[in-house]
């Protein structure tokens, strides 16, 4: 078995996005409450979150925007530059406290103290632009992450997979001019879901050519789609890249009982890609890896799926 | 929706002297397709394309001198000996709608946009539709699409519209399919939200029919090819 980490805070259940927003603190605590169950938690290392120092926020967003997401928290106004994004007033510190439990991940990682990592932990973060809240999401955790990793580590690549149902926008607007992190995304087509980005073409520009790898899947789809997109598109980008870390963006709303898409993963299928995901790892990165929660809305899939990805990691299971 | 508010008003033009090679670099420099040719007060006397240059120019595959020797031979000719005279023109107050219809009748790229007495007032090309109706359409912003199948019957986009306001979701564009079962039409609403779970459940809850778009896509396939 794998040593690996995992973080948790109840903290991460004070934002609260009120009555029926499907971002809810329920997600987490029918994850926390399902590893108990399991008895998966006390095979687990716990790592303490902290919040993340606002400098390592600056390494990835733009300062004014840090301040006015604080400012529209302590305001106590309801929702963030639009709808979908509903906070509270103790939203903004726990988005310092769901940066600091990757970084934490990170250097528990980096120390030795485990061998990878997974991090239960909320809000979510892919859509965050550098100035810019999206989809439920207000800092980028795993871009952060990924910056944590260069700057304090000195690791030179940076491999982000990002298997949410949704296209990681801001992940991919933060590094697409990056040839130093490779952003491979697999998610619901652009034409039929959120956010409208991650087509075939968004290949990265400037220096970043060929560092973005996009795998749309049409709705309607399911397992033979992804794994055949995995290993046509995920594989060869990963391999020819030869990362030194991996980041994963780990989401679990492809799955064919979340109705906040279209797309058919069944639970099988989200074990075959954090299998190819981990056989990656492995080869590539002497096995460290930090997994990163994103989305997942369906309360009795969501639990089982990180429960499963997480056995995953520890090598308790295999595909 | 008129093609006053989407044609192009920043005008190259030329005048019916000037030369098809100095057109030409004109064109290439600017990057445009079409190139107004126009009197001195303005008024339109047509219209020249790339493709009407290229007809004009000398063939790329003739050896370097004489392709050097035939264009000097051509290339001082002046445009208006290729232009279309008396191009189709538009009014500033036609509709998006008629041009787009013009345009697929007609087969032009690009419309030129006079007044009533002749004089040249902007260009309408087909990268300007379709950054018109990338707009309409709201692709351009974040949302999600929603295939929703309904009895043809009034009353139903009353139903939905009512769930998506009352969950205070902004609507981006909805399209409307009648190729679907004779009784019935698939609706297309496109949500600027990553949040539709909700407005999902209430739609099936008062019995419509959500189905993926790709079911909807291959079945309109299926019944081309009857």
């Amino acid at each position: 078995m794998k040593k690996t980490g995992f973080v948790y805070d109840e903290r991460y259940l004070l934002h609260e996005t009120g009555q029926a927003h499907p971002e809810s603190p329920e997600r987490l605590k029918a994850i926390y409450d399902h590893l108990v169950e399991t008895g998966t938690l006390e095979k687990l290392i716990r790592i303490k979150a902290e919040p993340a120092k606002q400098r390592w926020i600056e390494a990835v967003h733009n300062i004014h925007y840090i301040m006015r997401f604080d400012e529209a928290c302590v305001c106590g106004m309801g929702e963030f530059n639009h709808p979908d994004n509903v906070i509270c007033r103790e939203s903004s510190e726990v988005a310092y406290l769901a940066v600091g439990g990757v970084l934490k991940a990170i250097d528990s990682v980096m120390s030795g103290r485990v061998e990878r990592a997974f991090c239960a932990i909320r809000p979510p973060g892919h859509h965050a632009e550098v100035d810019k809240p999206m989809g439920f999401c207000y800092f980028n955790n795993v871009a952060i992450g990924a910056r944590y990793l260069q700057q304090q580590y000195g690791i030179e690549k940076v491999a982000i997979i990002d298997f949410d149902v949704h296209h990681g926008n801001g992940t991919q607007h933060i590094f697409e001019e990056d040839p130093t992190v490779l952003y491979y995304s697999i998610h619901e087509h652009p034409s039929f879901a959120y956010p409208g980005t991650g087509r075939e073409f968004e290949s990265g520009g400037g220096n970043g050519v060929g560092f973005t790898k996009n795998s749309p899947v049409l709705p309607g789809r399911g397992d033979e789609e992804y794994r055949r997109l995995i290993m046509q598109d995920m594989v060869p980008a990963v391999k020819s890249f030869k990362p030194d870390f991996i980041l994963l963006s780990a989401g679990f709303d492809a799955h064919i009982d979340d109705l906040m898409s279209g797309t058919n993963l069944t639970t099988d299928g989200y074990d075959f890609v954090s299998q190819v995901i981990l056989n990656l790892v492995n080869r590539y990165t002497d096995g460290k890896v930090v997994s990163v929660l994103e989305g997942g809305y369906n309360l009795e899939m969501l639990p089982l799926l990180v429960g499963n990805h997480i056995e995953m990691l520890c090598e308790l299971r295999t595909f | 929706m008129f093609v006053s508010e989407r044609m192009a008003t920043d005008l190259v033009t030329a005048g019916p002297g000037l030369s098809i090679f100095e057109a030409r670099e004109l064109m290439v420099g600017k990057d445009i397709r079409h190139l107004p040719v126009v009197d001195e007060a303005g008024k339109l006397l047509g219209i020249v394309s790339d493709r009407d240059l290229r007809d004009a120019l000398p063939s790329t595959l003739l050896k370097k001198p004489d392709y050097e020797t035939t264009l000097r031979l051509i290339g001082g000719y002046p445009v208006s000996g290729v232009m279309t005279k008396n191009p189709l023109t538009i009014f500033p107050y036609y509709t998006l709608q008629d041009t787009l219809l013009v345009m697929q009748k007609k087969k032009v790229g690009a419309l030129p946009v006079v007044d009533e007495d002749g004089y040249l007032k902007g260009i309408l090309s087909t990268r300007d539709l379709l950054k018109a109706f990338v707009n309409v359409l709201n692709i351009d912003e974040p949302g999600t699409l929603l295939c929703i199948v309904v009895q043809e019957e009034a009353g139903q986009m009353k139903k939905i519209i009512d769930i998506i306001s009352e969950e205070n979701i902004s609507l981006g564009s909805v399209l409307v399919s009648r190729d679907w079962d004779d009784d019935k039409r698939a609706i297309f609403p496109y949500l600027l939200t990553n949040n539709v779970i909700n407005v999902k459940q209430k739609l099936i809850d008062i019995g419509f029919e959500l189905i993926d778009p790709m079911k909807w896509y291959l079945d309109q396939g299926l019944n081309v090819g009857d």
